[in-house]
């Protein structure tokens, strides 16, 4: 990320909000804009990663599909109030990251990207070999619509569902500004630019990394457990490679320079495939040529192509 | 179970295995000569099926494919190589990464539009429809066949990377990607000719396939899994790695599918996890 | 500055205006069937069959209950959580009332919950017993057979006519479907004397079957039984065929998916297995003739188990509907609990007690390439049956 408006908060966190508040009111449907705060939180911790650090994680969905078994089991076999059960599954999401983290952080480069993989690969086949816990194929059913907490605020209300998911996601993004605008952040930072420097100045890069996979593990679990309580129900392909690789993607569209990436590419990706599948059912390649131009010509992701087309607009006088 | 039963899954897991080699030995020879890891090499092996496929219904043999298929792949490989991956090798490796799995969802939508989403049948060419037999194990005339070819293919492999410049160049590479360069060669063509060679070889893989399991726009997926499983637990970049690995996995299912099956696959990315981890260079890599 | 305002304005319109089209189109008098397909994704292959089936279906009935029949196609890409949000949508802001169809079971169960919490009816081709089993409810029909009646009106007809195949070999799919055929066949090996004499699980995710083959072929069975289903199933019987297993062993797969498995397996592989079925285009009943008729008319093919079960479940919605005269929910429901109709299979029932259509399944054996009349007449029909657990033993409590 940027190091420049290194504060919290700042203008980027004011826009945030707003746009949370924004999208149900433009979109056609608030279940939609639901779904965009799931994503966008679980892009988000791709964002992190990537962006402060620069670990790109193909494994993300392990941890989405861990927070959203945790909680649905906690809501729907112990009873637990919506608010708790997320508590729980974030905290289980960043335990699992640690764990998994102290080996995936020993490695760098392709290594690194594998070793998510192989960890997202073996959750997918525990979660299928032991359907009494997770339902198998079938998928977990039958989670109660609970109250946020104390019996009180039913998330039965489709609204106050949404306004529920906006709070946690926005305590995610803010989260995340706050930790990249801090001392913490600058050395995650550095060990992106060289890792090697940081390590000659005395930083353990190996720790700041698995500290890093942690908090990203516990904000996909986060997610996880907000796909739980819009959907009442955990599908299998909540754990399956395939939510990682939509992670990543909704990150990298949007730009991994700022938080604010993460919520416009989870945007552009939910609203698209909403819009287009009923016209195209190949629309998967759009969003596979918007991954070629993003890597090759916006390295920024969307959130740069203001930068880019001012760029343009220099270069040609006229334009 | 019967010292029999055993000896014979081990059999079959060694034709398995040589499936699951020239299956990944394209990914491998890629990574050791450009450390570029290919997410598009499943795709090179389906389109190739899916080019077999038409040519058997075409012609009503599979068998011509296995000549055309491997070079349709080549070209498709090559294309790929000269549009697009080759403004990736400046890059860090994380955006080849990126570049060649959006090629790879693009060539599977693109397989759907034009053959659909059902699955195909490519029938065995008559002169493979028997089986073999011998003493109580019965085996596919075809998959012997398979097998055959993939055997040939490891030797005449074997033979460039010892033998040829080209082969010098292939070990000096593994070594140190920078050795190339020294040794004058020009890389731009030696980028060209690995893809063509690599995709050439998923496409041998991916024409012999078919008509052991049909076609379907999916299949580049699961090969491309297996083909990571093969390469990582090999050593990233090593040749005699893939064939060692690419064999012990084929054993290895081919045992657990009597002892544990439902472990196989948990077993299989427990221990490429564990090697990533602890020894990345692989079996056969030298650390 | 004004001018990017505009854009914005546009792009804010160009987003809202599907809504308020959709909303548009929704005449009053018309009565909207919302249908949960997968068009893109992993189940592409299974939503585009049913699609079509649902929609001829739609065109060719036109009306019920005296209404316009309008459909409404929900995209849901595979996913169970978006069919779920589909869902909540249609409901919530388009009124629907009437859903159908499914690609897999986990978008089945995951649906029929929402219908239920929100008063609607629905009726899907699950395959999960507990759709109408332990996880029923009072809104959600489904038309295939539980797994329990296709192995009773599978593996009974076929012991019946070969007394002397007793050893059993099975390779099942390790999930919750492959199970529950497994353990309804050990019930009829059991009970009938047969032996099972070993079983090979598989995941999900496996593509390479020799090994359980070899497993199978050492365990010198007199049958090999194969418990899954879709393209797992035909990967099975393709390979355990290409060693050979129908020289000394007969195979039988419980579940198939009919005239679509058969063509991607080809008349060489299909020959001299026997296959169970929800459906065959070649059974005599007049349901059955509409519907080849119409499809063959509008589509120039003959239709498939997938196709049919598209427009199966349209068929026994628009029955409810006329039979209660009227799209009231409550009234629909009941109507559909005491249904019976001419349908794909011959007469079609409802059963009031776990809403499960009961129709016969099909025992089918694949004949040689030179006997095949036409194109898609890869079997004939050995037996055609019903055989339901009894209501109180589904577990299904309405």
């Amino acid at each position: 990320m940027t190091t420049e408006g290194l504060r919290f908060p700042n203008g980027t966190t004011v826009v945030i909000a707003v746009f949370l508040i924004a999208l149900p009111c433009i979109l056609p449907s608030l279940t939609l804009a639901s779904e965009i705060l799931v994503l966008a939180t679980g892009a988000l911790s791709c964002t992190l990663l990537l962006g402060s650090v620069g670990l790109l994680s193909f494994g993300q969905g392990l941890y989405f599909g861990l927070g959203a078994y945790v909680s649905a089991i906690l809501i729907r076999d112990f009873e637990m109030s919506a608010l708790a059960a997320t508590i729980a599954a974030s905290l289980a999401g960043c335990l699992l990251a640690a764990a998994a983290g102290l080996l995936i952080v020993r490695r760098q480069g392709v290594y690194f990207v594998m070793l998510t993989l192989a960890f997202a690969q073996m959750g997918f086949f525990l979660a299928l070999a032991f359907p009494r816990l997770t339902g198998g194929e079938n998928g977990f059913g039958n989670v109660p619509r609970t109250a946020i907490a104390f019996g009180q605020f039913a998330l039965s209300n489709p609204l106050l569902l949404y306004v529920f998911l906006a709070i946690l996601s926005f305590a995610a993004f803010a989260l995340v500004q706050r930790i990249v605008a801090s001392p913490f952040g600058s050395v995650l930072n550095s060990i992106r630019y060289n890792e090697s420097r940081s390590e000659a100045l005395g930083y353990d890069a190996r720790r700041f990394k698995l500290a890093a996979v942690t908090m990203a593990g516990g904000i996909a679990a986060l997610a996880g457990a907000m796909n739980t309580l819009m959907l009442n129900f955990v599908p299998l392909s909540a754990i399956d490679v395939e939510t990682s690789e939509r992670l990543l993607i909704a990150s990298l569209i949007g730009g991994v320079g700022s938080p604010l990436g993460a919520l416009i590419g989870a945007s552009v990706l939910s609203a698209m495939s909403d819009f287009l599948s009923p016209i195209w059912p190949r629309w998967s390649m759009v969003v596979a040529l918007l991954l070629i131009v993003t890597v090759l010509f916006l390295r920024d992701g969307l959130l740069g192509l203001g930068g880019v087309l001012r760029r343009q607009g220099k270069e040609m006088p006229n334009g | 179970m019967s010292a029999q039963v055993l000896i014979f899954g081990a059999l079959n897991g060694v034709g398995i295995g040589m499936i699951y080699f020239i299956l990944s030995v394209g990914l491998t020879m890629i990574f050791g000569l450009m450390q570029f890891v290919n997410f598009a090499h499943g795709a090179f092996y389906m389109v190739s099926a899916y080019a077999a496929f038409a040519i058997a219904q075409w012609t009503g043999s599979v068998l011509p494919a296995l000549l055309i298929s491997p070079l349709l792949a080549a070209a498709f490989a090559l294309a790929s190589e000269r549009l697009l991956l080759q403004r990736t090798y400046s890059l860090p490796h994380e955006a080849q990464i990126l570049i060649t799995f959006a090629l790879a969802i693009l060539a599977q939508e693109s397989v759907t539009m034009i053959f659909g989403t059902l699955g195909k049948n490519v029938p065995v060419p008559e002169i493979f429809s028997g089986v073999v037999i011998f003493g109580g194990f019965v085996y596919p005339s075809y998959r012997l066949f398979v097998v055959g070819i993939a055997v040939a293919v490891a030797l005449a492999m074997w033979l460039a990377i010892e033998r040829t410049r080209f082969g010098a160049m292939v070990r000096a590479a593994a070594e140190n990607a920078e050795m190339m360069g020294l040794l004058g060669f020009d890389s731009r063509k030696v980028f060209m000719a690995a893809f063509a060679f690599g995709g050439a070889l998923a496409g041998l893989a991916g024409a012999l396939a078919a008509p052991l399991r049909g076609v379907e726009p999916l299949m580049g997926r699961e090969a491309l899994a297996i083909a990571f499983v093969v390469v990582i637990l090999g050593g990233l970049g090593s040749f005699s790695g893939a064939l060692l690995a690419a064999l012990l996995i084929g054993i290895t299912q081919s045992l657990m599918s009597m002892i544990w099956p439902g472990g196989a696959h948990l077993m299989i990315y427990g221990v490429m996890t564990m090697i990533l981890a602890f020894r990345p260079t692989g079996l056969m890599g030298r650390s | 500055m004004r001018n990017r305002r505009e854009i914005l304005a546009a792009a804010a319109v160009g987003i809202a205006t599907p809504s308020l089209l959709r909303r548009a189109w929704a005449q009053q008098d018309a009565i909207e069937i919302g249908s949960l397909v997968s068009l893109s994704g992993t189940f592409a292959n299974i939503g585009e069959q049913v699609d079509i089936g649902s929609k001829i279906a739609i065109d060719h009935y036109k009306t019920a209950a005296g209404r316009p029949l309008r459909y409404v196609q929900l995209d849901d890409q595979g996913d169970p959580g978006r069919a779920v949000r589909l869902t909540q949508d249609a409901i919530r802001d388009r009124g629907i009332r009437f859903f159908m169809n499914c690609t897999n079971s986990a978008i089945a169960l995951a649906v029929a919950k929402e219908v239920a919490s929100s008063g609607g009816v629905y009726i899907n081709q699950a395959g999960a017993d507990e759709m109408t089993g332990t996880l029923c409810n009072k809104n959600t029909f489904r038309w295939p057979v539980a797994t329990y009646s296709a192995v009773n009106t599978t593996v009974r007809p076929f012991m019946k006519q070969f007394p002397d195949a007793k050893k059993w070999y099975t390779i099942t799919g390790q999930y919750v479907f492959g199970d529950s055929l497994l353990k309804n066949l050990k019930d009829v090996l059991g009970e009938l004397g047969g032996q099972h004499v070993g079983n090979s699980y598989h995941s999900l995710s496996d593509r390479e079957y020799s090994g359980f083959i070899t497993a199978a072929i050492a365990a010198q069975p007199d049958v090999l039984c194969i418990c899954n289903f879709g393209s797992q199933t035909t990967d099975v019987l393709r390979q355990a065929v290409s060693f050979g297993m129908k020289r000394n062993t007969k195979i039988v797969v419980v579940w198939s998916t009919g005239l679509d498995q058969f063509q991607s397996l080809g008349p060489d592989i299909c020959e001299g297995v026997y296959f169970g079925a929800n459906y065959w285009h070649g059974v005599d009943a007049p349901g059955n003739r509409l519907l080849t008729g119409v499809i063959k008319d509008k589509l120039k093919v003959t239709p498939s188990y997938l196709l049919t079960a598209g427009w199966a479940c349209t068929q026994a919605t628009v029955e409810a509907l006329n039979k209660a005269g009227s799209a009231e929910v409550p009234a629909v429901i009941k109507a559909f609990e005491t249904l019976s109709y001419e349908g794909p299979t011959g007469l079609e029932k409802v059963r009031a007690e776990d809403h499960q259509v009961l129709k016969d399944y099909y025992l089918l054996l694949g004949k040689p390439k030179a006997k095949m009349l036409d194109k898609d007449d890869y079997v004939d029909v050995i037996s055609a049956q019903k055989a339901f657990l009894p209501p109180d033993k589904t577990g299904c409590k309405l």
